[in-house]
């Protein structure tokens, strides 16, 4: 039986080993990363049929909580820690070929670190701990945001610095205000005192963190910074951003929210901001030019609906919420390697340049083309069943507000089919200037199919993977259950 | 006009964490955590330093979070200042006078003395491996801005890093095997009070002083270089 | 009047988060915003310091076998606040590396200016 402490601990032996193994050859370095996430994948998937009973508790240090530190491994931990190395293997893959400029040590050393930052924010049950593992992954993305060097990439990153900056402080006075209050950090202890003060006192703290980690989970308003920095980082980075990290910050709010306080009186509240998220984020990608932008507002826009979906708080809801995110992880990285490649080919991010893509770059524009339908929620595209849950769960609601929100999420859906039937239909049915047919490399092409068969695969039988999201549902909406799982 | 929204918003914050404050007295009573801690520290861990105790032994594990942070940060300058930067080498600096150099020069070792005392006493004594590798640091501040002219090797600063980071890693690894837990402290913990003792936190204390200083000296060098 | 003597540190605390928070959204000058960020991050970092705090407290450390562990402050924020400080220095320092490259690409330091990207 494995620990999943190792889910942590090896790839951030490697991540300081790798440049150590710079100095003995340049070349070994961008196989490392490789290496370590196929080793996280293969860990998590050992560990997933065990968690989906029975959440693994690790106990760091041999001390029993609240006096150590835990990790618990359980069945939402572990799914999100295969999602994050599955994705974050498939980008790695990628940029074996993609990033050739710059100092690319540092790139490869900050991306392993940037994904162990999100693998520990999911795994641990400490709070304090939580805040830590998340400023790993805001720093290294801060570093990658300007890894290209020119103006708008340092623009913005200097922005998105200063606003997570602001954001992980606020978080952290959060932190502080549970200590004094509970003197405990361990987030299932803190659970079970939490209704032992007054519910004005846990207010505030509860109102810190969500703004604190909202910033990262590009929650409106406090997502300014993300159309800059995912449009200027390079086309890898921009997938693990759009498809991991704001996942990752989602985690953090939902988790502080659902498990810690238990605040089902805040739930309407985030329900209506995720509704106003995805309208706000989906109508500014509709007037976008510029594909990465565009992109980068989508995200913004389902990042929204995810949390609709989850602050619902029913089985069905949680269920669908989850099975978005996958589903939404799967498609925007997707979305964002082929456009990675495509822009490479026309010289520009502007969306008039792709006339003619389809036939430029026959596969690259098939990927783009189901990684776009997949998110609109055609089928038989994995982004169906998830929007297809989402739906049920609101209309089981049976009352008119939910309708009408429900109704809402699917103008925002109408929208989001408009802008990415405007691009499809500009690769395939444009005339573009004449050039030869030549692909992206072997190193692209490999995680873009691999994608575009997971989407496909996931679309056709949800079943595989709503077995998984029941269990991960569960856990997150009883909160009894986990903190007896980690005190005993 | 701007300057009233942030006021509103920061009165708005204030009132909502003066309200929150009320319940958290000041001064008075310790917490659970705190209480065993100091109750158990010294037994179960053998430091006499029951912040070094927490630090490494207890919470380790954010610890090791906390030096993947310097590290992140220290890779992180250096890509954004190498980039596009023309090496210029063989650049005429005005040398700094006799005296300026001579004292540098003797204070260099001392000032190392002070910060390797701190960090190897961390079980003991107050400080630890953040405080010792933030003096160390600062002694190749003071050759950077004394004798302009010497340089500390990219590579060996990449290096020490590099491995120490490994050895905190390792050491948990270790205690992993041992024991089936992570950052276990699995060698002996001898008479407290002694240099030698408190099992494994000296010797993470140590690698995260060398770490911590070379990460520093890196960042001061990275940030020197621009003002060539 | 004890109450005050009770809560000062509570208010110095929050009077510097305050002051840091109002730099860093009225300020259009970098550096600046920089400055406002570490003011921020050092009032934060009193506030998680003086929780733990004992009246006439002494430090948790056994330097003396003496030493009365009843008067002991608590361990736990302390430890807290080294790993805050050294987030705060590696936040400052990558903020700080951007800036000089801000101020290499766009010539200036004033936030309005720098605006390359359209909304």
């Amino acid at each position: 039986m494995v620990n999943p402490i190792l889910l942590i601990a090896v790839p951030l032996g490697l991540a300081f080993a790798l440049p150590l193994f710079g100095l003995l050859s340049k070349k070994l370095v961008k196989y490392i990363p490789v290496l370590a996430l196929l080793f996280n994948l293969v860990v998590s998937l050992i560990l997933l049929p065990r968690v989906l009973e029975r959440p693994i508790q690790v106990f760091i240090g041999g001390f029993s909580p609240p006096f150590c530190i835990n990790l618990v491994a359980g069945p939402v931990g572990i799914i999100f820690a295969a999602l994050i190395s599955l994705v974050g293997l498939l980008v790695s893959v990628y940029s074996i070929d993609y990033i050739r400029e710059g100092p690319r040590e540092k790139y490869h050393v900050l991306y392993l670190l940037l994904l162990t930052g999100a693998t520990g924010v999911v795994l641990t049950g400490d709070i304090f701990n939580l805040f830590v593992f998340f400023e790993i992954l805001c720093i290294s993305s801060y570093a990658l945001v300007a890894y290209p060097g020119d103006k708008p990439a340092i623009e913005s990153a200097i922005k998105y610095l200063i606003q997570g900056a602001v954001g992980s402080s606020l978080a952290l006075i959060g932190v502080g205000l549970l200590y004094g209050l509970f003197g405990t950090l361990n987030m299932a202890d803190i659970a079970g005192r939490i209704t032992s003060v007054k519910p004005i006192s846990v207010f505030v703290p509860l109102a810190l963190m969500i703004t604190g980690f909202g910033v990262e989970a590009a929650i409106f308003p406090l997502n300014s910074w993300l159309p800059d920095a995912h449009s200027s980082a390079p086309s890898s980075i921009s997938a693990i951003l759009s498809g991991i990290a704001i996942e990752v910050g989602l985690y953090a709010v939902v988790r502080v929210t659902f498990t810690v306080f238990g605040a089902s009186s805040i739930f309407m509240f985030l329900t209506f901001l995720g509704i106003l998220t995805l309208l706000i984020g989906e109508m500014c990608a509709f007037s976008q030019t510029n594909i990465k932008r565009m992109l980068a507002y989508s995200s913004i826009g389902q990042i929204g609906l995810i949390l609709f979906a989850l602050t619902i708080a029913t089985p069905y809801g949680v269920t669908g919420g989850l099975f978005q995110l996958i589903s939404h992880t799967l498609a925007k990285a997707l979305l964002f390697l082929s456009a990675g490649y495509m822009i490479y080919r026309a010289g520009s991010m502007d969306i008039s340049t792709f006339k003619g893509m389809g036939k430029k770059m026959p596969l690259t524009s098939l990927a783009f083309t189901i990684g776009a339908f997949s998110l609109v929620g055609l089928p038989p595209f994995a982004g169906f069943p998830g929007k297809f849950l989402i739906v049920r769960a609101a209309l089981a609601e049976e009352t008119t507000l939910f309708t009408v929100l429900i109704g809402l999420a699917l103008l925002g859906t109408v929208i989001e089919g408009a802008y990415f039937f405007r691009v499809v239909q500009i690769i395939y049915f444009k005339e573009g200037t004449a050039g030869r047919r030549k692909e992206a490399p072997l190193a692209a092409l490999i995680p873009i199919f691999i994608l575009m068969t997971l989407i496909i695969v996931i679309g056709i039988y949800p079943g595989l993977v709503t077995t998984l999201l029941n269990s991960a549902a569960s856990e997150l909406l009883n909160r009894f259950g986990y903190i007896r799982s980690v005190l005993g | 006009m701007r300057k009233i929204i942030g006021l509103i918003l920061l009165i708005i914050i204030a009132v909502g964490l003066g309200l929150a404050l009320v319940r958290i007295p000041f001064g008075t009573s310790k917490s659970r955590l705190g209480e065993y801690y100091i109750r158990e520290g010294r037994k179960e861990t053998g430091a006499t330093n029951i912040v070094t105790s927490v630090v490494v032994n207890y919470r380790g594990f954010d610890t090791l979070g906390e030096v993947t942070i310097l590290f992140t940060a220290a890779l992180g300058v250096g890509a954004v200042l190498s980039i596009g930067r023309k090496r210029k080498n063989n650049i005429k600096h005005q040398p700094a006078s006799l005296i300026l150099r001579t004292g540098c020069r003797f204070l260099f070792p001392l000032i190392l003395l002070v910060g390797a005392y701190i960090f190897i006493h961390g079980h003991l004594t107050p400080g630890g491996g953040f405080q010792g590798g933030a003096v160390v640091a600062s002694a190749f501040l003071l050759i950077y801005l004394g004798c302009r002219e010497i340089r500390i090797s990219e590579k060996g600063t990449k290096a020490v890093e590099s491995l120490a980071g490994l050895v905190f890693v390792a050491v948990g690894l270790v205690g992993l095997a041992v024991s089936g837990y992570f950052l276990f402290n699995f060698l002996p913990k001898g008479i407290s009070g002694r240099l030698f003792s408190a099992g494994v936190i000296p010797v993470i204390y140590i690698a995260i002083g060398f770490k911590v200083g070379s990460e520093l000296a890196g960042i001061i060098d990275a940030l020197v270089e621009e003002t060539e | 009047m004890s109450f005050l003597h009770n809560y000062i540190y509570y208010f110095g605390a929050f009077g510097l988060i305050f002051i840091g928070l109002y730099i860093i959204l009225v300020k259009r000058n970098l550096i600046k915003i920089i400055i406002g960020l570490s003011i921020l991050e050092t009032g934060v970092n009193l506030f998680l310091v003086s929780i733990g705090y004992i009246s006439s407290g002494t430090a948790p450390i056994f330097s003396r076998p003496e030493v009365e562990a009843a008067r002991m402050v608590d361990p736990v924020p302390q430890a807290l606040v080294l790993t805050a400080i050294v987030i705060g220095v590696a936040v400052l320092a990558l903020a700080l590396s951007l800036t000089i490259r801000v101020y290499r690409h766009f010539g200036t330091l004033n936030l309005r200016k720098i605006k390359e990207q359209r909304w």
